[in-house]
């Protein structure tokens, strides 16, 4: 391959295909991106039935979610105007086996099955009984299998309207540009450049092919994250070819994890009955980190078991996630929410333990996400007492650790030869030289930098590859955002919906931190940007965190982290299988 | 449900926050991108701080800071233009400040918004100067080593075609140069820009100005001089006595006794507002870079000060780029085009040029033909065959047991070469035959080519 850049270097060709190159990258990326925003936010979100309750007038209301909120607000999905009927009066929940029960969210004319008053924790419902809300009668009814089945076919299944095979194929063209770029680039490259994106390639059709041997037919999520992923090997390759095997290694592990939460969020009962085991484990490691972690520019977020070190707090964003999402009838008990903001705390704490300043500004993001998501009436003044409590927490944090970092924020060019404004200095005049296009991958010199491949990740990308890729980059995580917030309206369970707000608001906020912190317009807090910054733990973790995303999307045939309906009769108390 | 997926939609507040925030960082790169890709520590642009890409041309397309083979800054082939053009391109290690190298940076990196600062091979772009290389080098030579500055510009466009300064040296081998090495004694200033001088008798153009403008009897007046003047209890000195002449015998021969009288009658605050108007207070921008301003203090009425400032001396001061444009207004009819370095090419060179009105038409006419008077009436036409020439000489007293400075400003009419020039030679004694003699070198040089 030297040989083969060698001679091309004499024909002066290199330097023209490399011109060329850089010209197509924008191009591929720009339409990678679109296709994902058109398969995921255009077309319609076609709802579900899952039961219907009928009323005294014979009037018929269906059930469109997993979880369904009955009373006299105007915010409930059933909504009665019954002076009798609390505001929120109870909540009809289905769980992932297709068994209904119902729950007295403390209403004040209570709730009655077949004349049976509902107990604390619910009482279950057949279809065909008799629910009395306060003295308000209905007749509930559950979907049965085949009309499940029979409106699942009249779904339209995503895949239709935009091929995802076309754009995984325009993805790998992607990586080839990428390849032949770096190779050009420099010798060092020639080799391991082209052979790792040639792995990202292959893993990314393997998924592919997986997922369609699952029958699904949805891959946005996937590909979204793969196009980064390149981006990210371009990255690795340009800084630091010699790591690229533990880069891929790291990018398998990633993969591995997605499919691992997938799985494991598949089952709403076993991801509710978990979660807590989840978040302590979570909250544990942190611990661990607090008491072994080694201190590593300026933060004590380093842990090192065996050799390797990684970033247990990367880990922990996903077990927020968990601790944060409930089921419709946990975000009305009190309890529930309360546990919940010790949690939040607890891992703030611990950040600020760690003078992880970023982390926990990420942290703090996906807390007022997930407390607004949850907020009820009574919660809402408890909510934004501690919510105010934790940012006076993070203030008092930037006085003591991070105000060296806050002293130069907005003055960069002026502390442009000191520590507060060394990285971002460099990373302007890097991606001022990149220009649009970029100077071509591998080309770049910030890679030089310190920390220029994971907390300057989008400088390196706008030197290299130029603006328009490295906003792109940044427009697919913004996708993926677009499509959670939109997803939740055919969403099923609360849990899911939280799950996927969380975690895409977390990536968001790593991504705004990344690439403003870098161009000195937020503080530069050292946050690497999802799926592209070099380096094991945050790979790993963002592709875990990308499986909430995955779960909550129910179009027809979409993720496999949702079970499709089974032809023919229920299995009692079984789980359901695709 | 319905509530949780309403507030689902509050996630998109971060996404917007994102979109706003890169929204800025874009109209932030738009603005300043130039800047940061210009930052010294930009190591696809610089080496320790030095611009390691572009290639600067002259107007012939002779290479005056290019590359070797293997990527390495050489200067001009020929040594004489090298030393010649030293001040206007700029050094190896940037000391000379105003030179084009290190002026025209995000020009000579290629830098724009949509490409950066890429170029192919890495050598950034090529940017062309209005300077002529080997007219430069025949002024260094007319220079033969004395300290000085030789300025030489096309009054109808504003380019600049030499714009030597000596002492120079070798960019190619550059001097050690230790504090007090009078061989290198400023070298490096651009003389022509940076430094200011001492104007003498060559302010008596500005002089000459107000008079035509603000004494109505100007032209019919004589004077009579008898070599020296009391004024204020201060001696005002002739070299000779001049005896009786008109004002246009006067600037010829640049008498001072008559001219002492002239600033008296005007006043301080005229001349202050005609040495303003004359673009000599200011710092000129020639493409950026700023020349050094002039002085002019305002003395008081009657005194030995006021008439010494009318005649160049006392506390005045003047860059030699200042009188360049100032005659080249003269010439251009009272308009300067104002001086460049950077030559015009493709479409841009057939828009009209910028231009400032330094005196009114009227005014710039008569002090042409006062000047053409000075040549064939007192300088000596033969002495500069072949030149339609209009000038002023000066020979600015610096101080007691200091030769002079000698200056010679001026123009020539000649058809196809509307050349307007300034010449300085520290301490070189008579204005019209030191500075007179480099312009003439320099001028015939630039009618022969």
């Amino acid at each position: 391959m030297s040989e083969i850049s060698d001679v091309l270097n004499a024909l002066n060709l290199a330097s023209y295909i490399t011109l060329v190159i850089r010209y197509l990258l924008p191009l591929l990326a720009v339409i990678i991106v679109a296709r994902c925003a058109m398969s995921l936010l255009r077309g319609e979100y076609e709802g579900e039935e899952w039961g219907a309750l009928v009323l005294p007038a014979g009037v018929r209301v269906t059930l469109a979610h997993w979880e369904n909120v009955v009373g006299r607000a105007k915010s409930c999905d059933v909504s009665l105007q019954y002076p009798t009927l609390s505001r929120t009066h109870a909540a009809l929940i289905r769980d992932a086996r297709g068994d209904w029960r119902v729950y007295d969210l403390k209403s004040r004319g209570g709730v009655s099955v077949n004349g049976k008053y509902a107990e604390r924790d619910g009482m279950e419902l057949k279809s065909g009984d008799k629910i009395n809300f306060g003295g308000v009668d209905a007749v509930f009814i559950a979907s049965e299998r085949e009309d499940e089945s029979r409106i699942a076919e009249t779904r339209t299944k995503p895949g239709k309207l935009i091929s995802p095979t076309l754009t995984l194929i325009l993805v790998t063209q992607f990586q080839v540009l990428l390849a032949v770029a770096l190779s050009l680039a420099a010798s060092e490259f020639a080799v391991a450049a082209p052979l790792a994106l040639a792995s990202v390639s292959v893993a990314m059709w393997f998924c592919y092919a997986l997922t369609r041997a699952m029958r699904r037919t949805a891959f946005e999520v996937e590909t979204v994250a793969f196009f980064l992923s390149s981006i990210g090997m371009a990255v690795a390759a340009s800084s630091r070819p010699d790591m690229l095997d533990r880069q891929l290694m790291f990018l398998a592990m990633g993969v591995g994890l997605y499919f691992a939460v997938g799985w494991f969020l598949r089952d709403l009962n076993r991801a509710k009955k978990l979660r807590w085991g989840v978040a302590l484990a979570g909250l544990g490691l942190l611990a661990v980190n607090i008491v072994f972690g080694g201190v590593l520019f300026g933060a004590k977020n380093w842990l090192e078991i065996g050799g390797v070190s990684f970033q247990p707090s990367e880990f922990v964003k996903i077990a927020f996630a968990f601790a944060g999402a409930a089921t419709l009838d946990r975000l009305f008990a009190r309890r529930n929410l309360i546990m919940f903001v010790g949690y939040a705390g607890a891992c703030l704490i611990a950040l600020a333990l760690m003078s992880d300043f970023g982390t926990a500004l990420v942290f703090f993001v996906a807390y007022l996400v997930i407390a607004f998501l949850r907020s009820g009436d009574f919660a809402t003044v408890l909510l934004s007492v501690a919510g105010a409590g934790f940012a006076g927490f993070l203030a008092i944090q930037v006085k003591t650790h991070v105000a060296s970092r806050f002293a130069s924020w907005g003055h960069a060019w002026e502390y442009a030869n000191t520590s507060g404004g060394y990285q971002q200095t460099r990373t302007m005049a890097a991606a001022a030289t990149g220009g649009l296009f970029g100077v071509g991958a591998g080309n770049g010199w910030l890679k030089h930098i310190f920390a220029a491949d994971t907390d300057m990740a989008f400088g390196m990308m706008c030197e290299e590859l130029g603006l328009i890729v490295a906003l792109s980059a940044v427009a697919a995580i913004i996708v993926l955002a677009v499509f959670a917030a939109r997803s939740a309206t055919i969403g099923r369970s609360a849990f899911y919906v939280i799950g996927a707000c969380a975690t895409i608001a977390m990536l968001m906020t790593q991504t705004a931190l990344n690439a403003l912190g870098s161009m000195d317009i937020l503080p530069f807090t050292g946050v690497t940007f999802p799926f592209v910054s070099r380096g094991g733990s945050s790979l790993v973790a963002c592709w875990g965190m990308l499986a909430f995303v995955k779960a909550c999307d129910t179009r027809q045939n979409a993720s496999f982290t949702v079970g499709l309906p089974k032809r023919g009769k229920r299995r009692e108390s079984e789980e359901v299988d695709e | 449900m319905k509530r949780v997926k309403q507030r689902a939609t509050a996630t998109l507040v971060i996404a917007l926050a994102l979109v706003l925030g890169l929204g800025l960082y874009v109209a932030r790169y738009m603005a300043h991108g130039a800047d940061w890709a210009m930052f010294a520590a930009n190591a696809a642009l610089y080496d320790n701080a030095r611009l390691t890409v572009g290639t600067l041309i002259d107007r012939n397309g002779t290479v005056l800071a290019g590359f070797d083979d293997d990527g390495n800054r050489r200067f001009a082939e020929s040594e004489s233009v090298r030393r010649a053009t030293l001040h206007v391109t700029g050094d190896k290690l940037g000391n000379i400040g105003t030179g084009a190298l290190k002026a025209f940076d995000a020009r000579l990196a290629g830098y724009n918004a949509v490409t950066g600062a890429y170029s192919r091979v890495g050598r950034g772009a090529t940017v062309a100067l209005t300077i002529d290389a080997e007219l430069s080098a025949v002024a260094l030579k007319a220079l033969d080593g004395r300290r000085g500055a030789v300025l030489v510009m096309n009054y109808e466009t504003g380019e600049l075609l030499c714009a030597v300064s000596s002492p120079t040296f070798d960019p190619e081998n550059p001097p050690t140069i230790t504090d007090g090495d009078t061989r290198y004694d400023g070298a490096y200033l651009n003389r022509g820009l940076s430094s200011t001088f001492t104007p003498g008798s060559v302010f008596k153009l500005i002089t000459s100005a107000a008079a035509i403008e603000n004494i109505p009897d100007i032209r019919t007046r004589t004077f009579t001089c008898t070599g020296s003047q009391t004024v204020g209890g201060e001696r005002i000195t002739c070299p000779e006595k001049h005896g009786e002449l008109t004002f246009k015998d006067a600037l010829a021969v640049s008498c001072n006794v008559a001219f002492a009288e002239l600033s008296l009658e005007l006043g301080a605050d005229t001349l202050a507002r005609y040495a303003d108007r004359a673009g000599l207070l200011e710092r000129l921008s020639l493409d950026g870079i700023l020349s050094a301003a002039g002085r002019f203090d305002e003395a008081e009425a009657d005194s030995a000060e006021l008439a010494w400032s009318g005649i160049g001396q006392a506390n005045d001061l003047a860059s030699p780029l200042a009188m360049l444009r100032y005659v080249s207004a003269i010439a251009n009819g009272g308009e300067a085009a104002e001086p460049h370095l950077l030559l015009k090419t493709g479409l841009s060179s057939v828009l009209p040029r910028e231009k400032t009105r330094l005196l009114n038409e009227k005014t710039a006419s008569e002090l042409a033909e006062l000047m053409a008077n000075n040549v064939t009436a007192h300088y000596g036409a033969d002495n500069f065959a072949g030149l339609e020439l209009h000038a002023k000489t000066g020979t600015a007293e610096v101080g007691v047991g200091k030769p002079p400075h000698a200056w010679f400003v001026g123009f020539i009419r000649n058809e196809g070469h509307p050349l307007a020039f300034a010449v300085i030679v520290e301490n070189g004694g008579s204005g019209r035959l030191a500075a007179g003699g480099v312009a003439n070198s320099v001028l015939k040089a630039a009618i022969d080519n």
